[in-house]
């Protein structure tokens, strides 16, 4: 429980005080009337009797009754509360208005309490609770099982200026003895049979004769005694004096509250008219009576008390959650009109001096000491007396009877019985109640000890008769007084309270009475820091009969956890959520509305974001009721947001429309993509434009690492091979992965296009219009001065999804800043047309700042030990002086081709541009795929239209002469793109042909273009421009080719051409196309070859006619001749299969063969280094450098670099139309007798790599394997096919042969020819005859390089046949590699000799 | 608030063979890891519920002795029974709090079926817990825990 103004003691005893009732002539209502009060009014604030006062007990000792305070009361005849002790309507609405109009001081003094992590600000005390108690207490109703608020006393008042005021009072005694005994009512209840009267006589300074008062006066005192009466002189200010002298006004404070409680007594609107002489005191209303005397001279107030009428003031609690609730809570919330009322037209006290107050305080005392307290002591003696004298008897008598009529045990009966005897009734003479009666006289004048006792007492009679409801009022008194005893000789019994609670509510059903015993009994509990006892007592009373008292407990029950020595924080916060809940059901919006606040703060931020959600649901409904807008917003807001980190408002004073941040809807702000450049034509006719970026792609990483490396590479290219260290790559469209550290840059007239991602995360549809981009902008100039254009930018909605796309078009330079979005925020109200719905619906125009956290930064280690993140500089473009922009277009760009086809396209640059751009060189992933013509050639060649040179085949159209091609001028992948005179000037464009060749591989094929480009002014910045396309591949044909050394020797006028060797390729071409149905044939057009040392010499060719069809037979195969011709250069060798003989050389055919062995030459590098140090060694350099050199020379003796280049013509049927592709395939032959094919780059891709943890071995190159080595030597043996020799004759026969050994090798060979050799090998055993070699039969010899040398031998056959002369068998080492043993050389094909017998 | 409907006896019979109603686990800095509840449409009352019963668990953990506090069980009986709910508690060494709410009309479990639910309730958490890939102080939305919550909340065998 909260803290009180009031301690326990002084709460308790303020509950139950002496009652005195008030009888008064209309004449003295009158006079008090002057002063807006009736007499019980009048005496309110005087009576807590600031003196002792001394009385004695029955044993006739003095005590000292302290700080006493008596209650004066009109005689009411209706009772304030139904009999049934449910509460009444009126009472209800008494209680609630209280409460209502106690709220808690703005910014009052808030304690804070520190509970474990919780810092929590509570109001200490909770002073509407108290008013409620209070205002409860006093509204009490009287009952017949207790004597505490019956009427001991009567004032009868009667005015000085009555004609007779003794008759007067004679008849207020009348009166007063009528409504006590006739029985007409049962309202008020009064304590004893004899009431105290005490008669005042009421004098009115400012009007009567104060001589003739004194002397009624006198004439009463000997009447009624002196201490029966009393003379008191008040209105001593006349009117006109008083209005300048302040007086205070003591009145005020009471009279509010009890002039509502007046009232609202009154269910009935009619006048109660109880008798015609005592109407004016039965009207309780001070207010209402003043507007009867004042009807006429005071509208206002009459209006104001129509309005006032107790049943239509009623409002309905509302139910929880209805936004209609809003009317309702509109009229709650203005003062009540009562109040105002009052306020308006009175001031209390009027005419009232210090004087005045003086007497009447006086009288008080006087009554009080000289009238009631000896009354009261009177009573005290008798009932004593009484009680002490009957004792003995009607104690035993009654239990006997009992136990003649009652039979059974008592204590055993259940509840259900117990409730049949609940409404036991005692005849008001009972013992039992007098008892109770002295009991509680005792308690009225702070008798504790003996109104414990006499409680005790009387709670063990009515228990053992059964009277529930009589036993538990004693059991409550003798609780408190029990409490209250000086000295508290004895524990404080809570078990009597909570035995009188649950009697009163289960067995009386008598809630108020529980109530109240249930709120004394909670205040000494707290008095006794049992507050767990406490709560669990005020949790107990609440109960769906009343919502504001249940909220009400319930919250005393929620200070009470958190004033526990261990504060239970959530069960304080739970059951203040439980209390709001019910102050709302109450209709007490303003106290739901604080009870959530307080329990928020234990649930705020604490990861229950269920409970979360729902305590900012409440607070903002109820803060929205309640006209409080902004803090609905704030609430609703933590709703929405409250998966998200805390978002920083940060207001920003530049912005001249204040428009209120909306939190509605959520905006992915790190989701935001930033698009910098213009709109493209995609397409204009047939043209094609390149697809560059755009905001509908979706971010790929490798994609963006690839069109980085394309453009180091261009860039690298353009620069002369270096990249400048300040290259940074081109974004055009920025996202939440791309690098956004640097400011981007943004070109003037170029649009800024910004896409903001919104989300929704209510259900509800939200209908968003008229959204624009907020920015800011700062002017600079950059070198020169810019023209000032008044309109900066303008911005467009573009889309409004759930992605919106704004568009800003800079005017100036200078530097940009995006900050956020305005827009109309609207919900659809039906599921129709949104469109529609937005212009008729309320709608609301806030703005959202865009805010963009940066990546988190992880590099230094303080950044890695801390969260903290870079900028993020998206949306502040920096916007810069024009530049180029180019556009490119394609025509007849094909989709789908076949491998090596060959196909022509266009390529269109334009310069939509006022800057004139130069530099145009573009990079591709596949600088294979195409070649340019050249631009000067073009013009005149390009087709009238696309369709006149459709079958005209790709190598006819230009002959590019072989310079030009761009293979030499740059990096990998990077071409120069040959423009006109360098530059594209604005507005101008230019078209050049595109030669295209489908890629080798089939299978669809993605190709990336990037397009570089630089302005033409000094220090241009770069541009560039992507393209990516799709080919379609499809097989064509598979082309081997084997290279092999002819044995012949070469002829001699070859020799002296330099010719020394050559060499026979074997070409196999197949068709594995055959799945297409579209291709009908191929025929191989021309052949031709590619290499420094070699070229194609002759066909021979098995097949009959020339032109092959390569439909009918799939596979086919070549023979060509190769002479070896040594020449530094690349040559082509074209052999023509078909009747037009195509120049390789000067077609695109050359180009596409260099750019396709541009990958080679690189995997060739140590072939490369090879080649020139066989230079170095031509020229006699020497040739000292070791082991190294050896592989390579050896290698190279087996080396063919030779290309052959398949031209081929496919005869397509497309769309019942023959059309004849053309193409080309390359086949790169490197070693002898290893076969290449056209696919081979394709299996090597297969190839598994595999992982490889340590460092690679030195490569196995310095020692020349042993297949390598024995190709060194090339054999071939010189002798006639057959020889006829005459056996019979000569029986030996010799014929002599040559062996011409050549040195294949570049260096010097020593050679060991062995004649004797023996073949172990099983074939060479078969010959039948063997021969003998004669003479010499082991030669050593040394051939340089590349030498031929012949040595005779001569051979001896016995028998004629067949024989085979290849037995010798050629050792060879090089000759500077003394520790080498000899490789056997390979053995020439067998050597058939015939010899024939000749006889 | 639906506290005031708690009376409401329609689904309180409907689930009392129901095994649990609700299974929360609660961080050591009393924020919730984990809350299911068996009727969907009451979740925030239960929320409520185990939120209030941390100050009883709070209460019974600073009731033993930090010397004993070694030997402290961990599971802490029932914390508190509100009109329809019994509360019980269980505390790991780590100060991970498990809540488990019954019905109160369930009168078929007892004590020692309680603690059998909270040590299977414990090994599953550990097991969580061992997940590499879980980061501690995160909410659980491990499956198998999910699981193993679900057969502690559907029909008693």
């Amino acid at each position: 429980m909260a803290q009180c103004v009031q301690s326990v003691q002084e709460f308790i005893q303020d509950s139950f005080v002496p009652m005195v009732a008030v009888l008064c002539s209309e004449d003295a209502e009158k006079v008090t009337r002057k002063n807006n009060l009736n007499f019980s009014e009048l005496l309110r604030p005087f009576c807590r009797l600031t003196s002792e006062g001394h009385m004695r007990d029955p044993n006739n000792q003095v005590q000292v009754v302290k700080n006493l305070r008596i209650s004066v009361n009109n005689v009411v005849t209706r009772p304030s509360v139904p009999a049934s002790g449910v509460p009444g309507h009126a009472h209800r609405r008494l209680l609630s208005e209280v409460v209502l109009t106690c709220q808690p001081a703005e910014g009052g003094v808030a304690n804070v309490i520190t509970a474990g992590d919780y810092d929590l600000n509570i109001s200490a005390t909770t002073p509407w609770f108290e008013a409620y108690r209070e205002s409860f207490l006093q509204s009490m109703p009287a009952s017949d099982h207790e004597f505490l608020n019956h009427y001991l006393a009567c004032l009868l008042v009667v005015s000085s200026s009555e004609a007779v005021p003794v008759e007067k009072f004679l008849k207020l005694s009348q009166e007063q003895h009528r409504i006590q005994h006739s029985g007409e009512y049962t309202n008020p209840k009064w304590f004893i049979p004899n009431t105290l009267k005490y008669y005042v006589l009421l004098h009115d300074m400012s009007q009567g004769d104060e001589q003739r008062a004194d002397s009624v006066y006198e004439d009463m005192k000997q009447r009624y005694g002196a201490q029966g009466c009393y003379l008191l002189k008040v209105n001593s200010r006349t009117a006109a004096a008083g209005a300048d002298e302040q007086i205070p006004d003591p009145w005020s404070q009471y009279l509010h509250k009890s002039s509502l409680q007046s009232q609202d007594q009154y269910e009935d609107p009619a006048p109660v008219v109880v008798n015609d002489t005592a109407v004016e005191n039965n009207v309780g209303g001070t207010s209402e009576v003043d507007g009867h005397d004042s009807e006429e001279k005071d509208g206002v107030l009459v209006n104001s008390l129509d309005n006032t009428h107790p049943l239509q003031l009623d409002t309905p609690s509302d139910p929880p959650g209805s936004l209609d609730a809003l009317r309702a809570v509109a009229v709650e919330t203005k003062p009540p009109p009562v109040a105002t009322g009052m306020a308006a037209a009175t001031s209390h006290g009027a005419c009232l001096t210090l004087n005045d107050h003086d007497r009447i305080r006086l009288f008080i005392q006087e009554f009080t000491f000289r009238g009631l307290l000896p009354h009261i002591e009177k009573n005290i003696r008798q009932l004593n007396d009484q009680l002490v004298s009957r004792k003995g008897l009607s104690r035993s008598l009654f239990s006997a009877t009992k136990k003649w009529f009652g039979g059974g045990k008592v204590p055993e009966k259940s509840i259900a019985e117990l409730k049949n005897t609940s409404g036991l009734l005692y005849p008001p003479e009972a013992p039992e109640l007098q008892i109770r009666k002295m009991a509680d006289l005792c308690f009225l004048v702070q008798l504790y000890d003996l109104a414990y006792s006499c409680y005790h007492t009387a709670k063990k009679d009515f228990l053992s008769d059964q009277a529930m409801l009589y036993a538990a009022g004693a059991l409550e008194m003798a609780a408190v007084s029990a409490f209250l005893q000086v000295g508290a000789p004895r524990p404080y019994p809570a078990h009597y309270m909570d035995t009188a609670i649950q009697t009163y509510r289960d067995v009386s059903m008598n809630m108020v009475l529980a109530e109240r015993c249930a709120l004394l009994s909670a205040e000494v509990l707290k008095s006794q820091a049992k507050y767990s006892d406490a709560a669990t007592l005020l949790i107990k009373m609440t109960s769906e009969d009343s919502d504001l008292r249940s909220a009400l407990l319930l919250e005393q029950a929620a200070h009470c956890f958190i004033n526990m020595r261990n504060p239970m924080v959530r069960k304080f916060a739970f059951h203040m959520i439980l209390a709001g809940h019910r102050f709302s059901k109450a209709g007490q919006k303003r106290h739901a509305l604080r009870c959530y606040c307080q329990a928020m703060q234990v649930y705020k931020g604490k990861g229950w974001s269920l409970a979360e959600d729902h305590i900012n649901f409440t607070i903002g409904r109820q803060s929205f009721t309640l006209r409080q807008p902004e803090n609905a917003v704030t609430a609703f807001r933590h709703i929405l947001t409250n998966d998200k980190n805390p978002i920083t408002t940060l207001k920003q004073p530049f912005h001249n429309v204040a428009l209120p941040q909306l939190p509605l809807p959520c905006i992915n702000s790190s989701a935001t993509r930033v698009y910098f450049g213009h709109e493209r034509r995609l397409a204009e006719g047939e043209k094609q434009a390149a697809t560059h970026v755009s905001l509908d792609q979706e971010f790929d990483r490798d994609l963006a690492a690839m069109w980085q490396d394309l453009e180091e590479q261009v860039v690298a290219a353009a620069k002369r091979g270096v990249v400048p260290a300040t290259f940074q790559p081109t974004q055009c469209c920025l996202n939440s992965q791309t690098d956004n550290l640097r400011f981007p840059l943004a070109v003037v007239e170029e649009p800024i296009i910004v896409e903001v991602v919104f989300r929704n995360p209510l259900k509800v549809p939200l209908v968003l219009s008229d959204l624009t981009l907020l920015w800011k902008f700062t002017l600079k100039d950059f070198n020169r001065p810019q023209p000032q254009e008044d309109s900066v930018g303008d911005v467009v909605a573009i889309s409004n999804e759930k992605d919106a796309r704004l568009k800003l078009l800079p005017h100036q330079t200078g530097q940009l800043n995006i900050l956020g979005l305005v827009y109309n925020l609207a919900s659809t109200s039906s599921t129709g047309d949104t469109t529609i719905n937005t212009a008729e619906g309320t709608s609301v125009r806030g703005r959202q700042d865009l805010e963009i956290q940066g990546p988190r930064l992880n590099q230094t280690k303080e950044e890695k030990t801390s969260v903290s993140h870079g900028p993020d500089r998206r949306l502040d473009p920096t916007i810069t002086p024009p530049m180029p922009l180019l556009e490119v277009f394609f025509l007849q760009f094909p989709t789908a081709l076949l491998c090596g086809e060959i196909r022509k396209a266009y390529v269109e640059f334009c310069n939509v541009s006022r800057v004139t751009l130069c530099g145009l060189r573009v990079a591709s992933t596949h600088p294979d795929f195409f070649t340019f013509g050249s631009s000067s050639l073009a013009t005149p060649l390009t087709p009238l239209s696309p369709t006149s040179f459709e079958n005209c085949s790709a190598y006819k159209t230009l002959a590019t002469p072989p310079g030009v091609s761009g293979a030499g001028t740059g990096g990998k992948g990077v071409t120069e793109i040959p423009l006109g005179e360098g530059t594209l000037k604005p507005g101008e464009s230019t078209q050049l042909p595109l030669w295209l060749r489908g890629p080798d591989q089939e299978g669809v094929h993605e190709i990336h273009f990037l397009f570089y480009y630089e302005s033409a002014e000094k220090g241009g910045k770069i541009r560039v421009l992507r393209h990516t396309v799709f080919i379609c591949a499809s097989r064509s044909l598979s082309v081997r080719a084997t290279a092999c050394r002819s044995n012949t020797l070469p002829e001699e006028e070859e020799r002296k051409e330099g010719r020394n060797s050559s060499m026979l390729v074997f070409v196999d071409v197949e068709n594995i196309n055959s799945s297409e149905a579209g291709v009908r044939e191929f025929h191989i057009a021309q052949v031709s070859s590619s290499s420094k040392q070699w070229r194609l010499h002759k066909c021979i060719n098995p097949a009959e006619d020339k032109e092959s069809l390569f439909s009918l037979m799939p596979v086919f195969n070549f023979c060509f001749s190769v002479p070896s011709k040594a020449v530094e250069k690349y040559t082509f060798a074209d052999l023509s299969l078909g009747n037009e003989l195509i120049i390789t050389s000067t077609t695109p055919c050359a180009d596409f063969f260099f750019r396709r062995c541009q990958p080679l030459e690189s995997l060739r590098l140590p072939v490369a280094m090879e080649t020139q140090g066989r230079h170095s060694r031509s020229q006699g350099v020497g040739h000292g450098d070791g082991a190294k050199d050896i592989a390579g020379v050896v290698r190279k003796c087996n080396e063919v670099e030779l290309d052959i280049i398949i031209l081929w013509k496919a005869f397509v049927v497309e769309d019942n139309k023959q059309v004849i592709l053309e193409g080309q395939l390359h086949v790169a032959l490197q070693t002898i007798d290893k076969e290449a094919c056209s696919m081979t780059q394709k299996e090597e891709a297969q190839e598994m790599v595999l992982l490889k943890f340590k460092p690679e071995l030195p490569p196995p190159m310095t020692r020349p394997s042993m297949e390598q080595l024995s190709h060194l030597i090339k054999t071939n043996l010189h002798y006639p096919e057959s020889y006829s020799h005459p056996f019979n004759q000569k029986s030996l026969c010799m014929v002599p042969v040559t062996l011409t050994l050549s040195n294949c090798s570049l260096a010097q060979v020593d050679v060991i020819i062995d004649l004797r050799h023996k073949t172990t090998s099983p074939e060479s055993l078969e010959v039948h005859g063997s021969f003998t070699w004669l003479g010499q039969t082991q030669f050593k010899l040394q051939l340089r390089a590349q030498e031929v040398m012949r040595v005779q031998l001569r051979a001896c056959f016995l028998h004629a046949g067949v024989y085979n002369l290849g037995t010798p068998r050629v050792f060879a080492k090089l000759a500077d590699q003394g520790a080498m043993c000899e490789t056997s050389q390979q053995t020439a094909t067998p050597a058939l000799i015939i010899i024939i017998n000749s006889t | 608030m639906e506290h005031t409907q708690s009376r409401d006896a329609c689904w309180h019979s409907r689930h009392h063979s129901k095994m649990a109603v609700c299974i929360a686990v609660i961080a050591k800095e009393n924020y919730p890891l984990y809350i299911r509840s068996v009727p969907v449409q009451n979740e925030l009352k239960f929320h409520y519920t185990v939120h209030t019963s941390l100050d009883v668990v709070e209460e019974k953990i600073s009731a033993v002795g930090k010397a004993m506090a070694d030997q402290r069980e961990l599971y802490l009986g029932l914390l508190y029974p509100t009109e329809d709910y019994k509360v019980y508690g269980y505390v790991t060494n780590s100060k991970v709090k498990f809540v488990i709410v019954v019905d109160s009309s369930n009168t078929s479990l007892r004590d020692n079926e309680i603690r059998s639910m909270f040590r299977k309730l414990h090994n599953s958490f550990t097991d969580v817990m061992c997940n590499p890939f879980y980061n501690p102080g995160d909410t659980i939305q491990s499956k198998a825990f999910d699981s193993m919550v679900s057969a502690m909340m559907v029909q008693a065998s």
